[in-house]
């Protein structure tokens, strides 16, 4: 370092000295980190006893707001890289129909369902990317397109084939492949066996697996969530890749101008959306052991929502991964908890177009204050 | 510092012409700039600055005329290629991202590495020193690495952006205007950074319509008016007045300065 | 965080209402698949207050937004966690939702599947009885019956493509009448413009069709204006699944032939009973239940008209 070698310039008088503490508040996981305290102090005080803090009630909302999480890391790098995908849904739809073709239709090992679908989603993604780029249209306008284009399908090619929109049986097929756990299985089943023994979480009453405990293992779907946002974060945070990502959508001449590859960022950032969403489907699939023409439905809105109270800006170069997962912790927490909580369960939206505008609004000071403008 | 006149020229511009299809834009235009030098190159609105710039910096060829770049002939087909050369280009509206923290800004597209575990990884630290480093070298006292680039002002800016390409090796930094749209004060700082970087041997191309910024950090000014050249004139041999009249074409900006008393 | 506490102020204020806890000793759940958008599930919700109010018990409705299986799943599983005296749920596809309501099942928890699934399954996941229309058979019935009256093609308005059970009472229709469903079954979707003028499109295409089978108010409704705009109606033999105010009016007015109900009210009202009758008492009926088909015609309406989309 070199200190003192460089006499330090008088400070401007006219700026402020900003105190740590609000410069410590000054980020965009701030709207999350208020929220999920927020969320959590409502439901320990409105639904403490009603089994949402017992072994199965975590377990309940976790695996949702995994989900969430695992679509939000896409959609929140693709968004801080100024683009949009809105067909998310349509995509977890799609994958699960393709996987189950592949395996009951066609008959394939489940393992090569999975991979081959692992790459075709990841070339639409491509596709879609490559659109944008080229066209210069609106991501919002061609993702819609793929909205329809692959819900279309998704309905089409069960309907041709096997005459329905569910296709089961999945899990048969799955039986001793070697990909299929990844996605489906459970870990850590020794230590919930031995706490299900040592009666510290409950067990079955009755059943083939009366003694049992009800909560056996931590779903893939949840370490997958968990590797993705370190994934997601990792990249954003420490990488040179990172830094393209958030030039991109900040402002994508002045990134051009720089030096970075911003076509091939944002299209990589497509096809990691399209990833994530694959990955959520191949989990649900695998979970169900049936993938349904309906799958995923709305669930473009749920990533990109978790995503904002995360304290993304919509119109990119700006936001955290941690945050959007927060963000997805918060909507997961909040779906589940009202049920808990009791409340009557359509007024689920209300609660959660209330946090949406907070948050947002939140956001908006804190970008305010970071960028200084007015 | 004054030894710039034994040194070679690093780009000589010779009778570059210029054609927009039936408008010559530049009409045989000629001029040597040195390592250390700042040049200014003065001229109304329309009187062909842009393009020349634009043709030294490669998004231009010439339609007639040669670039002469440390002293071997250069074509440049596009930008990129300018740049890789070392000469570097700070627009008026500048590759700053005001979301991104300076440091993040500092080395867009030229990020720093480390290996960690055979993975590739952005060296914060070693970002944050130097943006750290040069700022202050600049006479920017920034509160962290992470301040947002949005709460500088115009003119600190413009000196971020200037200090990033003399730290990526620019030999050639042209600044196209970098004090038209700032205050008083925020241009004084702009000027010192130009001084600051020519002492390091850095030839800069100001390029202003303003003549008494010009000749606050000038060293020769070339005059362009209506695609030619009026001629270069070094520093001390050209008063304020002469330097205005040759930008305005004479006549008519002198009869108005009588009328105002001499307040333009 | 002014702003955000602020809004859940203002959240912890709207949800004050509804909370209210009530401290009646047993608590029954009913979880549907069906997307905040059916209105046919009013009567399910009024079915189980009725049952609530009458047996002093406190019961709950809930089912996923947009009707997205795998979120019922988890649904399934939050209401298992918290614990109530008894689960009453659909079994709308059998591989998504058996895995769950087993594990309910098993943690203690009384079980009854209503309106989707078949007895069958419902015996598999350990559920205690099974109340509902078995789809095929309402499907089947009713295609015997078009025959007897002399159809010989149809054409089927599903809604709900997604749902395999809607399929199944299509499917069911055309085995009754003895022809193939081939591509006589459109998927409509949900928007009753595009319904309507889906139809109006299928019969222009296919004038001979002899019959309009719909699967239920969402199909109906739209059908019933797009036969009116296309002056069929009356003319072309129009049967439908379920039962709500058009569907009524329709029946009086001679343009629709006949309503399968499947009493929904039923549905949601009987296990109630049974269940609370079942823990207070330790008293189960002894078969399945099935709450329908019944076919509503022309004749006796009265109280059908009077209650639609209400109880009936």
């Amino acid at each position: 370092m070199s200190q003192s070698a460089q006499p330090t310039p008088a400070t401007d008088e006219r700026i402020k000295d900003i105190s740590r503490l609000r410069q410590s508040l000054i980020r965009p996981e701030l709207g999350g980190i208020c929220g999920t305290v927020l969320v959590f102090t409502f439901f320990l005080l409105t639904a403490l006893d009603s089994g949402m803090f017992n072994s199965q009630g975590v377990l309940n909302w976790s695996t949702v707001s995994a989900q969430f999480m695992i679509i939000a890391v896409g959609a929140c790098l693709l968004m801080i890289a100024g683009e949009f995908d809105l067909s998310v849904g349509s995509m977890i739809g799609f994958a699960g129909m393709m996987i189950a073709i592949f395996s009951v239709t066609l008959g394939w090992p489940v393992w090569m369902a999975i991979l081959i679908t692992f790459t075709l989603c990841t070339a639409l993604g491509a596709l879609n990317g490559f659109i944008v780029i080229r066209t210069g249209l609106p991501s919002f306008i061609v993702t819609l397109a793929f909205l329809f284009i692959l819900r279309g399908f998704t309905i089409y090619f069960p309907q041709t084939l096997e005459r329905k929109t569910i296709i089961g049986g999945i899990s048969d097929a799955a039986q001793g492949d070697w990909l299929a756990p990844v996605f489906g299985g459970k870990i850590l089943g020794w230590l919930f066996q031995w706490l299900g023994e040592a009666g510290l979480i409950a067990t079955f009453e009755r059943g083939t697996r009366a003694g049992q405990p009800v909560v056996d293992g931590i779903p893939m779907l949840i370490v997958w969530a968990i590797a993705l946002v370190f994934f997601g974060h990792v990249l954003l945070t420490r990488t040179r890749f990172g830094n393209w990502i958030f030039a991109s959508g900040g402002d994508a001449e002045a990134a051009r101008n720089s030096g970075v590859p911003v076509n091939r960022v944002k299209i990589l950032m497509f096809m990691f959306t399209a990833f994530c969403a694959t990955v959520f489907a191949t989990c649900q699939v695998m979970e169900f052991g049936s993938a349904g023409a309906d799958r995923g439905l709305l669930k473009e809105f749920e990533a990109i929502i978790a995503v904002v109270i995360g304290g993304a800006l919509l119109t990119g170069g700006y936001g955290s991964v941690i945050g959007a997962a927060l963000g997805a912790l918060i909507f997961g927490v909040v779906q589940q908890g009202l049920f808990f909580a009791g409340v009557e369960s359509s007024l689920f939206r209300v609660f959660l177009g209330v946090i949406l505008l907070g948050a947002v609004i939140l956001n908006t000071y804190i970008r305010r204050m970071i960028t200084g403008e007015r | 510092m004054n030894t710039r006149s034994e040194h070679a020229p690093i780009i000589q511009m010779k009778d570059i012409e210029k054609h927009f299809g039936a408008v010559i834009a530049l009409a045989g235009v000629s001029i040597d700039i040195f390592p250390g030098e700042c040049h200014c190159l003065l001229g109304d609105n329309g009187a062909g600055k842009s393009t020349f710039i634009k043709t030294m910096s490669g998004v231009h060829k010439p339609t007639k005329g040669e670039i002469i770049f440390d002293g071997k002939p250069m074509h440049f087909d596009d930008p990129r290629d300018a740049m890789d050369a070392g000469i570097a280009t700070v627009h008026q509206h500048l590759a700053m991202i005001p979301l991104m923290s300076v440091s993040r800004n500092f080395f867009m597209g030229n990020e720093p590495v480390k290996k960690i575990a055979g993975i590739n990884f952005f060296d914060r630290e070693k970002a944050d020193r130097i943006t750290m480093e040069e700022m202050r070298k600049m006479g920017i006292n920034l509160r962290g690495p992470d301040q947002a680039v949005g709460t500088l002002s115009g003119g600190e800016r413009q000196t971020v952006a200037i200090s990033r390409a003399v730290h990526f090796g620019a030999k050639v930094l042209i600044l196209d205007e970098p004090t038209s749209a700032l205050g008083v004060r925020q241009t004084s700082n702009v000027l010192a950074t130009i001084d600051k970087v020519r002492k390091q041997g850095v030839a800069v191309v100001f390029i202003t319509h303003n003549v008494r910024h010009a000749l606050a950090v000038g060293d020769r000014f070339t005059v362009l008016n209506r695609g030619k050249t009026l001629g270069t004139a070094q520093r001390g041999q050209i008063t304020p007045d002469e330097l205005q009249d040759m930008m305005a074409g004479g006549q008519e900006l002198a009869q108005l300065d009588d009328a105002l008393g001499g307040t333009v | 965080m002014k702003t955000i506490l602020k809004s859940l102020a203002l959240g912890a204020a709207v949800f004050a209402a509804p909370v209210t806890a009530t401290a009646q000793d047993l608590n029954y759940v009913l979880v549907s698949h069906a997307p905040d958008s059916d209105s046919w599930w009013n009567t399910i919700k009024n079915g189980i207050a009725l049952a609530g109010e009458q047996m002093d018990v406190s019961v709950e409705y809930r089912n996923p937004p947009t009707g997205d299986l795998a979120d019922m799943a988890r649904i399934i599983e939050q209401a298992a966690a918290a614990g109530p005296d008894g689960i009453i749920t659909t079994l709308s596809d059998y591989d998504v939702l058996s895995g769950p309501i087993r594990a309910a099942v098993d943690s203690g928890i009384d079980v009854i599947i209503m309106n989707s699934g078949t007895p069958e399954q419902a015996r598999e996941v350990g559920a205690l009885m099974y109340v509902g229309q078995p789809e095929y058979d309402a499907g089947y019935a009713a295609g015997l019956r078009a025959k007897d009256d002399g159809v010989g093609s149809f054409l089927c308005v599903n809604h709900y493509i997604s749902s395999p059970s809607s399929t199944e009472r299509c499917q069911g229709f055309a085995d009754g009448l003895g022809v193939d469903l081939a591509n006589q079954m459109i998927d409509s979707g949900q928007d009753p413009a595009e319904i309507k003028n889906k139809v109006q499109a299928y019969l222009s295409a296919n004038p001979d069709t002899d019959a309009v089978l719909t699967l239920g108010p969402t199909s109906a409704d739209p059908t019933l204006l797009a036969l009116e705009d296309n002056g069929m109606a009356g003319e072309i033999y129009f049967g439908t699944f379920d039962l709500g105010e058009n569907i009524v009016q329709g029946i009086k007015d001679g343009v629709i032939a006949w309503g399968i109900d499947q009493q929904p009210f039923l549905q949601a009202y009987l296990p109630v009973v049974v269940l609370a009758n079942y823990h207070r008492y330790g008293v189960l009926p002894g078969n399945n239940i099935n709450s329908g088909p019944g076919f509503v015609t022309a004749d006796g309406l009265t109280l059908v008209e009077k209650y639609a989309g209400e109880y009936r």
